[in-house]
């Protein structure tokens, strides 16, 4: 019975690498401007200095922006046919793709200037039956700290294939 | 500024992501997944009628309504959030939320988006300290 094969259970054991992001400015202003921020702290650093940050402050969820530049800034032939890094993508007949589950712990704020890294482990691979056949479910586990060891945020984020 | 009591409701912020919206968080972000840019691709592939909003947009959409409402008074430590139904280009999305407890450090509250016609989306709890 089900889908999950011995071979994707064995990937499923895959270890990732530690990813650290060297945050800009820039970066910060990106997505700033790509959620509709306005506030000037996202954007300008004697802003963000007077309100009592070292420099341009990143918006809350920015580890998001982080944890997706570790999995997907690869060689285009390391992603699948749909964009989704392969090293994220469980080798089972699901090939379509969808958003579950987040949470998000949140610590130290994320400063223009700062080196964040993400530790990224696959902690548990498990199957359902939906409406239109079998829906994989992985779940990943994110951790990102600051160049002073300080803790960003904790994440876990449930990636479901169908 | 004090912290609201339980049943205080957010204004509520209404978002209609353009195509560039959707081109600029993926690409802010390296999130490269085609459902949220290349609409035969997420047509024919996916089956899905159109363009995609990303479950992470909408995320910060929750946060957004919720930092702006309490923000000023506490601050966000914890959010969890999960989609229920799928939000596409062209979409209107209704974003809210309550407070559901409130005790010595902090609230807990419930946030929402959903379309104008009663389709929730998007759902989450979060967690605000003083």
């Amino acid at each position: 019975m089900g889908i999950i094969t011995k071979e994707a259970r064995r990937w499923a054991d895959r270890e990732y690498p530690p990813f650290e992001m060297h945050v800009t400015a820039t970066d910060i202003a990106k997505f700033a401007h790509a959620t509709g921020e306005t506030n000037p702290i996202h954007f300008d650093r004697e802003a963000a200095v007077a309100a009592g940050f070292l420099n341009v402050v990143a918006p809350t969820l920015f580890t998001y922006v982080v944890r997706m530049h570790a999995s997907a800034l690869v060689p285009a032939d390391r992603l699948e046919p749909d964009g989704s890094p392969s090293a994220d993508v469980p080798p089972l007949p699901t090939k379509r793709a969808m958003a579950g589950e987040t949470s998000v712990l949140l610590g130290e704020r994320v400063v223009a200037g700062d080196v964040i890294t993400v530790e990224k482990r696959l902690a548990n691979m498990y199957e359902k039956e939906g409406r239109s056949g079998p829906l994989v479910f992985v779940d990943m586990e994110f951790s990102f700290t600051n160049q002073n060891g300080e803790l960003v945020a904790r994440e876990t984020f449930t990636r479901i294939y169908r | 500024m004090s912290l609201p009591d339980t049943g205080t409701e957010a204004p509520v912020q209404t978002r209609t992501p353009s195509a560039l919206d959707l081109f600029m968080f993926s690409a802010s972000s390296w999130l490269l997944h085609r459902i949220h840019y290349d609409a035969p691709f997420t047509i024919e592939h996916d089956g899905h009628p159109g363009l995609l909003i990303h479950g992470p947009l909408q995320g910060v959409y929750l946060v957004q309504t919720a930092e702006s409402w309490l923000g000023d008074s506490a601050r966000l430590r914890s959010i969890s959030y999960r989609h229920l139904a799928p939000a596409y280009l062209g979409d209107t999305l209704e974003c809210g939320g309550s407070v559901t407890a409130v005790d010595d450090e902090g609230v807990e509250v419930e946030l929402w988006a959903r379309k104008p016609d009663g389709t929730v989306t998007t759902t989450g709890k979060a967690r605000f300290e003083r």
